[in-house]
């Protein structure tokens, strides 16, 4: 492909070229030359506010070499409305692009930017907006196969349930519950259940329908836990659970003694079993069993963390005094 | 532990993990003076943070003045000055810069960033710049248009002084750093001035708490270890860490603390350390083809899937000290141990002066003989070659443990502790201060020179178990 000042196009343009100052430039990197020219006809163009088919290309080219670059993101979008492009068509460049840029925030924006575009010319009701959402969540199920914990890839899903109202979207639990089934051990895909289930507007209450609520969330916590005992996602996610009811520890009491229990202290199944216990003997005043429970994970179920359960013993004996 | 199994592991694994100081110096001497490797590219618009790495890594190393002349150091602060925004902060790299052809009508492509600018300032005093050419009443004023009415801040401003970039705590982080280089513990106005929204930030900080106590990029979002280092440094700087954390003496003017839950953020932060270090060690139990077989009946983990995960060896034994001799730290749960989280969640442990709950012998060895790569600099996990960012974090983790072979560093602002006490011995600085600054809590001058040595805090602790009923 010829260079940016051998093409035609691009012979009305003189390019600007990168003023890296004195002899002692910090971090100068060895650029090749074609990032070097396309970054020249870049500010070239961005001086101008040049919008066209051309800059489009343009913003391309640079995406491709260093994603990063946050005003050339926002370039591309004042282009793509300043020419009225068709936004839908933005994603036959941008999905196959996220495919291989699995790290980068900018993507993410961009994608939101052009789905709020295309949102605000449609009716809330309009049929065109559900496909719009179905072929979101399927394109994020194939990110998902790439890297099921991507961290941009999560908090773009929860921008989409919120702006849509997803919240009692069939396909939005069963995509989820499906990544679990997957890898019960996929914390965000266990983060991403509780926002479904507890961070919408009218969040469960401490109401008898909310306690049903409770208990069934507990529920799919407990059958995960008897997959993978040790797996501390569910333990947290129940620890999550009782704390939005303002509930006890002590609910979960014969959860927790089923795999740790201090009659039994070669059987211990979960640390996280074993450290849930020693807070609900705290929370009942048992202090005596609060301590043998965290002598139990420093010594033995828990070393790693042994300093740290020594303290909440030692915590227990200030409290106490 | 078995005497034998140490003996295996062979010479240099028990007792002589070391940090290779002059290759690390190599390293950073060859990032200062020779050019990056064409792969940077991709990260060419985070210029001023790689910059800020290199000297700082060679000054943490206290290599920087003994390997750059005086003049060389006079044209890396000219550099970093070419940089600076007429109207306040710095670009992220020179690549936006377009000369004498900027213009109001396309100043926007090339915005001031905030990181940068947190970067920038840090780097300049590092090379013992006193600052004096930094527009400082532009720059505050600029920062306070990059803060959100929800109390987040951004990361560039864009078209009609739009906030762009994300809502997260990074860029507070960056902004609440900004603001103690030039400000200090400044109340009101400076240099006409007024401050930020600091309640807002607080606010905003503590509603990024999730169920499972760590922080996220935002409400309800996955908690993760760099977002809790910068909210909770957010709050160190802003000096809305609970009461009992450091006691900034009496009459002290403070809001409330920013924290909901410190109990839950300090199990969240102690469980991030882990012995897991590469995917061959994580458990690969296929949960689908567990549940088909044994039908509507959930399968048993069994023992050996165990193992992996926490620390149940077959026989069920405790882990002897052996196994236990490495251990790195993860960034959200139920990952793998990387370089850079070491930094992330020990430095947040800092702050909460927390850090000896942790096993630190066992993030120094993990450090030193597993990532660090023998050409100098880390690698984000065993094997990887070496990267700025997890080179300097890696020396930075060590710093935060007191390694001997590193300066003291401020935990809180990430650089050297002699750079932080340069920026506090400059006259225009003291004048604004008054003289009377202004350490926010967490900045741990005074660190016990032992990291496991318990902090004398014992009495303040149980005073916080009182008022929460704990
Ligand atoms: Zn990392």
């Amino acid at each position: 492909m010829p260079g940016y000042g051998e093409d035609p196009e691009w012979s009305d343009i003189v390019p600007l070229p990168q003023d890296d100052g004195g002899p002692n430039p910090l971090a100068a990197i060895a650029y090749s030359d074609e990032y070097s020219e396309a970054m020249s006809y870049l500010r070239a163009v961005m001086a101008k506010n040049e919008f066209s088919e051309r800059v489009l290309r343009l913003t391309e080219d640079i995406i491709d070499m260093n994603p990063a670059h946050y005003t050339v993101w926002l370039y591309r979008a004042k282009a793509l409305f300043t020419l009225h492009k068709d936004l839908r068509k933005e994603f036959d460049w941008l999905n196959p692009f996220a495919l291989r840029h699995l790290k980068n925030y900018q993507i993410w924006h961009h994608r939101h930017t052009i789905i709020e575009a295309l949102a605000s010319d449609l009716d809330e009701k309009s049929p065109k907006i559900d496909n719009m959402i179905r072929e979101e969540q399927d394109f994020l199920d194939r990110m998902f196969t790439k890297d099921a914990k991507n961290y941009h890839v999560w908090s773009y899903r929860q921008w989409l349930v919120e702006r849509f109202n997803l919240w009692d979207c069939e396909e939005e639990r069963e995509a989820v519950d499906d990544l679990l089934r997957k890898d019960v051990r996929n914390n965000s895909a266990w983060n991403h259940r509780y926002y479904v289930v507890f961070g919408r507007p009218n969040a469960p209450k401490n109401t008898t329908e909310g306690h049903v609520l409770m208990q069934r969330e507990i529920n799919y916590a407990e059958a995960a836990i008897r997959i993978a005992p040790q797996n501390q996602s569910p333990w947290n996610y129940i620890r999550g659970i009782l704390s939005h009811f303002q509930q006890p520890l002590s609910n979960i009491k014969s959860l927790a003694s089923e795999f740790a229990s201090l009659e039994k202290p070669d059987e211990v199944k979960s640390s996280h079993a074993l450290d849930l216990l020693a807070e609900i003997y705290k929370e009942e005043r048992q202090l005596d069993c609060a301590g043998k429970a965290w002598d139990l994970l420093a010594q033995k179920y828990d070393p790693i963390r042994s300093r740290y359960w020594m303290w909440k013993k030692e915590q227990l004996g200030t409290a106490a005094a | 532990m078995s005497p034998s199994g140490v003996q295996a592991l062979g010479p240099g694994a028990l007792g002589e993990s070391k940090l290779n100081k002059q290759k690390h110096i190599n390293y950073w001497k060859r990032c200062l003076k020779t050019y990056l490797p064409t792969a940077y590219t991709s990260t060419d618009s985070n210029r001023m943070l790689l910059a800020f790495f290199v000297v700082s890594a060679l000054d943490l190393l206290g290599a920087l003045l003994e390997h750059t002349k005086p003049e060389e150091r006079e044209g890396y602060i000219d550099w970093i000055y070419r940089c600076q925004h007429p109207e306040g902060g710095f670009r992220g790299f020179p690549g936006t810069d377009f000369g004498d052809e900027r213009n109001a009508e396309n100043k926007m492509w090339d915005p001031a960033n905030v990181p940068a600018t947190y970067m920038a300032l840090s780097a300049l005093l590092i090379l013992g710049d006193d600052l004096s050419r930094v527009k400082r009443r532009e720059c505050l004023q600029w920062l306070r248009k990059l803060q959100r009415d929800t109390g987040s801040f951004g990361e560039t401003l864009g078209e009609n002084d739009n906030i762009e970039g994300g809502t997260d705590s990074r860029f507070g982080y960056c902004a609440a750093v900004v603001r103690w280089i030039l400000r200090g513990a400044a109340k009101g106005e400076v240099e006409g001035v007024p401050d930020i929204d600091v309640d807002k930030l607080a606010e905003c900080v503590s509603s990024a708490q999730t169920y499972d106590g760590g922080i996220s990029e935002s409400p309800y979002h996955e908690a993760h270890g760099g977002f809790t280092y910068c909210a909770i440094n957010i709050l160190a700087f802003i000096r809305r860490l609970p009461p009992h954390i450091t006691d900034i003496g009496p009459g002290a003017d403070r809001g409330p603390p920013g924290l909901g839950d410190l109990d839950s953020a300090v199990r969240w932060l102690v469980s991030r350390q882990t012995e897991i270090l590469t995917e061959e060690d994580e458990p690969d139990i296929d949960d689908e083809d567990a549940r088909d077989e044994a039908g509507s009946e959930p399968p048993k983990e069994e023992v050996r899937d165990l193992r992996g995960f926490g620390i149940f060896p077959e026989d069920n034994q405790a882990l002897t000290r052996l196994e236990l001799l490495w251990a790195g730290f993860n960034g959200r749960p139920n990952k793998i141990a990387d370089t850079c989280y070491c930094f992330w969640e020990l430095g947040a442990l800092c702050a909460l002066h927390r850090q000896h709950l942790t096993d630190t012998e066992a993030c120094r060895r993990y450090l030193l003989d597993k990532t660090q790569h023998m050409v100098g600099g880390f690698g984000k996990v065993p094997g990887d070659p070496p990267d700025i960012y997890h080179s300097y974090l890696g020396l930075a983790a060590l710093a935060l443990l007191k390694d001997p072979s590193m300066k003291p560093i401020v935990p809180s602002a990430c650089f050297s502790q002699d750079a932080a006490r340069f920026l506090e011995s400059l006259p225009w600085r003291k004048e604004i201060t008054a003289g009377g600054d202004s350490l926010p809590q967490g900045f741990q001058y005074d660190l016990p020179s032992k990291i496991d040595e318990r902090p004398k805090e014992g009495a303040s602790d149980s005073n916080y178990m009182a008022m929460s009923g704990g």
